[in-house]
């Protein structure tokens, strides 16, 4: 417990837990939107608002969700909709919410059903929002295809544009939208990561065999990208070059569920996995100006990458986010409810 | 007063005479020679001149006021005394006055007479004069007639002479043919070179007139000589001086010495060619004696010879080199060294210029180096082949068996070889040439820098060769990774965990022993400079083993747990779990399960010890364990309870959970590995367990498919138990888990009642052994 001094725990959570989504749209506070996930209660969906102070998590909102919460995304240019995926039993489906005016705080108010996107017929993994801002279309993956929806959320109606399958022996899991580039979508499939172009609906490059739990693009660098992996933790790509990693990092002693970059500070990734902890890394990738910082890249790879291990959890961590309203801070969830927000100032300005 | 005063106004009084003198007789100077006596008088003369007493030799001296002045200033004593002293001057200015004129009147009558004297002489020499003209005028009209009558006979005098010298030439010339036969016979080649080349300018002039024969002839003799002074410059029998006199006289005869002089280093070299292929045909004396010759013959040779000579050594040491391509013992390659540096030394004593020692010493010591890095990379293929040629045995079958074997190998491949390449390399040392002792630093740097590089090769090779290569070469070392991706899949599991091993073993024995026998015997070697360090750094060698240690067993570990997960993730994504069936039987998978980890065991029993310390261990762990056990009690007997339970007390169950959870000690699933058989097989356990736990997170079951699981935990628990002697704490542990996850994520949760539990598992556990049974 000799982390415990440094995190902010928020234990509002009362179910099992994996998702967890910065709230990208709330230019004033950092907040974040945790769904539980429980197979025999109503599940919530809490807004968490880091106190002015910073050493508080508060609960802004809670509202029930029916449904047992696989993946939930906050909507990146309006801090009111989020989407979820959900399973109730056999059934799945996935819906854009809008987060209702907060007057009845009494009692827990459901969320408004702004579009419910249930053309799939195979299990949905996830939905995806443009990350850098308004954008009128999604993406959603289930097991099988890829939709482009295009969502007019005044007017709650939303169409799917195209449609492509990957075909039955593929199994799609998950994936990542460029930021960089509205047209490409990274997807992760069963033993290869599909880059995507929505224009033609056609798969432009793959990075083939890697059995990739998560995928999560460089914000700052394009074509860059992380994956988190089954046999080799983590792994930075260069897309132009998808045979060669650039780099490996040695991720977890378990299984590497989560990567992410930081939104602010150029090669910081956080990653956690089911061994309860969660690493702070830290990574120089030299793409295009290699030659020019090349000394201190080498330098860098002597250091060890592993900037902190924060290890301050009872169980596997499925869920990270970095705030984008103050980069520095990063907010975690593991499986048993526990949202812990920490700083990782101490390990930037050391930089 | 007057006394002391007076000298001064006599100096005054002599210069003023001489001034008015000078006065006197240049009018015009006398303003300038005033000038300079008393410029400032002159120049103020009429300002200062009624307060000046001095002013009385000025020009412009006016008496009145003078005199007006003297009367104001003085006093009468003064007055008269001055007055006294004017009357002294004046009487002395008379008497010099009178004593010149006098002088110069006696000049001028002396002068007078001196004239006087001078016409009476000049009035008599104008007629001797004129005689004397005269006879001079007769003289020389004599002499032209002399003249003029012998004129004729000189020129004809000096016509026979010319006609006498042509003549003589022109015998010599007849008489050249002869005497130079004459010269030939008698071998005076120098006086017939010299003979010929005086009549050289003839020949060319008259040669092809007058002549002809006689140039012809002479000719033909000079080549007799020239031949001849070839023959003499081409028998090696000749003294060295006349070969070289042979060389300058054919030069006066403007013969191509040069021509000669390549043909012959041609032949020289061909000599020395030849020498290499018959390797001691002609000794390396004879080629010194040779080069000495040559030497001297042709002065400006030298370079050529030098290149010679160094074509010659630098293709013996090339030779040398190709020889060490195969692997020789240093004893022959010393003794060859040895030959090439006596040789070198002779043709040094010849050519000191051509700097052959300096070269030789530079290839002898890359030929040393040569061997030193030739005989380490023989070295790394012994010790890979120990392992990897086991490989290929390894794919005929009972790939299992060998792994001890193969340690074994490798472990004495690795020891036994560098100990040997170390005596070798000695003998460099106990060598007497006279070489080594120079290089004796040098060759301790690289034996030094040898050691390091071929530990450093041989972790790199370990890596390479376990496959896990392609995480460590980011981009720059791409063009390997392309070759080794098929490695990871070819070398066995196994020989990984060998490659560990043997990882290890050099750490903790073999580069001990080695950094023990170099200080013995390789100590010093202070060539390479401070900043560097000695070039044998056994703490960063063992560092490098030791992290490649950890990394070969980690992925060892790692390659199991993969293939095992891959058997899990398939058993858990394929059945539809919430339309499980009753669990009629334990399921295959577990079998599979099994299976591996026992593989797991067989193959980390051959290599890994027993772990020593494993009381240690056990009592640390079995503090968390009772903890443990402590808590399955309440939490079966909750479970018990939970059958009846409905979802308003899943809530409850959630919280009660996290609340044990927190008052237990965590559980520290990853522990750190060690190299001993249970802690690598507890370790590869722990992680497949905690897979299944993931792997069951991930689904929704039914009751069915919980009590299935539940099912295929509780018969794991013994065989598992079995394969983990000491951490049976986390195995229930673990366990445990996977039952809570699969509890968690079940639509129904009801476990199976423990008599029908029971009872599958004795029905699996018979119908396993009957088929290990059938089999024998």
């Amino acid at each position: 417990m000799q982390g415990a001094s440094t995190g902010i725990v928020y234990g509002g959570l009362k179910y099992q837990a994996r998702c967890i989504a910065d709230v990208r749209a709330d230019p004033d506070h950092t907040s974040f939107l945790a769904g539980t996930l429980s197979l025999k209660e109503e599940n919530e969906v809490h807004l968490i608002r880091l106190s002015p102070s910073g050493n508080e998590l508060l609960c802004e909102g809670l509202f029930y969700h029916q449904n047992e919460i696989w993946d939930l995304k906050s909507c990146p240019y309006d801090s009111r909709i989020l989407s979820t995926v959900y399973t109730s039993g056999e059934t799945y489906g996935a819906s854009v919410w809008k987060i209702p005016e907060i007057s009845s705080q009494s009692n827990s108010p459901q969320l408004d059903q702004l579009v419910s996107l249930d053309d799939h017929t195979a299990k949905i993994k996830s939905v995806l929002w443009w990350p850098l801002g308004k954008h009128d279309k999604l993406v959603t993956i289930d097991e099988r295809n890829i939709f482009v929806w295009s969502i007019d959320s005044s007017n709650k109606i939303a169409k799917v544009i195209s449609q492509e399958s990957v075909g039955m022996l593929h199994n799609l899991s998950g994936g990542a939208w460029d930021p960089h580039d509205r047209n490409a979508v990274a997807a992760i499939c069963d033993s290869s990561l599909q880059c995507w172009d929505l224009r033609t609906m056609k798969n432009a490059n793959a990075i083939e065999h890697a059995h990739i739990r998560d995928v999560d693009y460089n914000p700052k660098k394009q074509h860059i990208l992380a994956t988190a992996e089954d046999e080799f933790g983590i792994r930075l790509w260069d897309l132009r070059m998808p045979k060669i990693p650039l780099k490996e990092l040695p991720g977890h002693s378990h299984w590497t569920w989560a990567v992410r970059h930081n939104p602010e500070y150029d090669g910081l990734i956080l990653s956690a996995g089911t061994d309860s902890t969660v690493n702070l890394w830290q990574v120089s990738v030299g793409s295009e100006d290699s030659a020019i910082d090349s000394p201190r890249d080498k330098r860098s790879r002597q250091i060890d990458p592993l900037l902190n291990s924060y290890t301050d959890y009872e169980d596997s961590i499925y869920g990270i986010a970095w705030s984008s309203q103050d980069p520095s801070v990063f907010a975690s969830l593991s499986y048993d409810g526990r949202v812990v927000v920490e700083s990782v100032k101490p390990y930037i300005q050391r930089k | 007063m007057a006394g002391v005063s007076s000298p001064p106004p006599m100096d005054e009084k002599a210069k003023r005479t001489r001034d008015l003198l000078a006065s006197f007789y240049t009018n015009t100077s006398n303003s300038n020679s005033a000038a300079p006596s008393s410029p400032s008088a002159a120049s103020n003369l009429t300002p200062r001149s009624p307060s000046s007493l001095d002013s009385i030799n000025s020009p412009s001296f006016d008496a009145s006021s003078y005199m007006s002045l003297l009367v104001q200033k003085s006093n009468l004593e003064g007055l008269l005394q001055k007055h006294v002293q004017m009357a002294a001057e004046i009487k002395n200015l008379d008497t010099d006055l009178q004593m010149l004129v006098y002088e110069n009147y006696n000049k001028f009558i002396s002068a007078t007479d001196t004239i006087k004297r001078m016409k009476s002489n000049i009035l008599g020499m104008e007629t001797n004069m004129e005689q004397l003209l005269a006879k001079i005028t007769s003289v020389q009209s004599k002499s032209d007639s002399v003249n003029t009558s012998l004129f004729e006979k000189r020129e004809h005098i000096e016509k026979l002479h010319r006609s006498r010298n042509l003549l003589r030439k022109v015998q010599f010339i007849y008489d050249l043919p002869s005497r130079l036969n004459k010269c030939i016979k008698a071998e005076a080649y120098a006086d017939a070179v010299r003979f010929f080349t005086g009549a050289k300018p003839i020949f060319e002039a008259y040669g092809d007139s007058s002549f002809q024969e006689c140039k012809r002839a002479s000719e033909e003799a000079i080549n007799t000589v020239i031949q001849n002074l070839q023959e003499k410059l081409y028998s090696d029998s000749e003294p060295i001086e006349a070969r070289a006199e042979a060389v300058v006289l054919l030069k006066q005869l403007n013969f191509p010495v040069d021509n000669l002089k390549t043909s012959l280093l041609e032949k020289l070299e061909d000599c020395l060619l030849k020498l290499e292929d018959e390797s001691k045909d002609v000794s390396v004396g004879e080629i010194s004696k040779t080069f000495r010759a040559y030497l001297i013959i042709f002065p400006d040779s030298e370079q050529r010879l030098i290149e010679l000579a160094q074509g010659l050594f630098s293709r013996r040491y090339d030779a040398v080199r190709d020889q060490l391509k195969k692997r020789m013992l240093s004893v022959d390659l010393l003794e060859l060294l040895g030959i090439i540096w006596e040789d070198v030394s002779t043709v040094d004593q010849v050519l000191p210029e051509a700097a052959l020692p300096a070269y030789s010493l530079e290839s002898t010591c890359s030929s040393i180096r040569q061997h030193i890095s030739i005989a380490f990379s023989h070295l790394q293929h012994e010790i890979s082949d120990a392992v990897a040629g086991s490989q290929s045995k390894s794919n005929e079958g009972r790939d299992e068996l060998d792994l001890q074997i193969v340690l074994e190998n490798s472990k004495k491949a690795a020891m036994q070889g560098s100990l040997d390449l170390l005596v070798e390399l000695r003998q460099f040392f106990d060598e007497k040439l006279e070489l080594l002792p120079k290089l004796r630093e040098l060759i301790t740097d690289w034996v030094q820098e040898g050691f390091q590089g071929f530990f450093q090769n041989l972790e790199k090779h370990f890596i390479l060769l376990s496959g896990s290569s392609t995480n460590n070469c980011p981009l720059g070392e791409s063009n390997h990774s392309g070759v080794l991706t098929q490695s990871p899949d070819k070398l066995p599991t196994g020989l990984v965990l060998v490659l560990s091993q043997l990882a290890v073993f050099i750490e903790q024995s073999v580069i001990p022993k080695i950094t023990e026998e170099i200080a013995a015997s390789f100590s010093g070697g202070g060539v390479r400079a401070y900043e560097y360090g000695p070039a044998f750094i056994p703490g960063e060698i063992c560092r490098l083993f030791r992290s490649a240690g950890e990394k070969l067993l980690h992925l060892y570990i790692n390659m199991k747990t993969r293939k095992i997960s891959v058997v899990s993730k398939k058993r858990f994504t394929t059945p539809n779990w919430i339309k499980h069936k009753e669990p009629r039987e334990v399921h295959m998978f577990v079998d599979i399960l099994l299976q591996e980890l026992e593989g797991v065991k067989i193959e980390v029993k051959q290599i890994l010890p027993c772990g020593v310390i494993k009381r240690h261990r056990n009592s640390d762990s079995v503090g968390s364990g009772s903890t443990n056990s402590s808590r399955s009690h309440p939490n079966a007997m909750r479970e018990d309870k939970l059958t009846r339970s409905n979802t308003q007390r899943a809530r409850s169950q959630f919280l009660e959970s996290h609340l044990a959870k927190l008052f237990e000690q965590k559980m520290e699933i990853f522990t750190k590995v060690e190299y001993t058989q249970e802690s690598v097989i507890s370790t590869v356990i722990k992680l497949c367990l905690k897979s299944l736990q993931e792997f069951v997170r991930l689904q929704t079951s039914n009751r069915s498919g919980y009590q299935q699981i539940q099912l295929d935990m509780e018969f794991l628990k013994a065989p598992l138990k079995q394969l983990v002697d000491d951490d049976d704490a986390a195995i229930d542990f673990l366990l445990k888990e996977v039952n809570n996850a699969a509890h968690e994520r079940c639509l129904d949760p009801i476990p199976l009642e423990a008599p029908i539990l029971d009872k599958l598992i004795s029905a699996k556990l018979v119908k396993n052994k009957d088929l290990s049974a059938s089999p024998l």
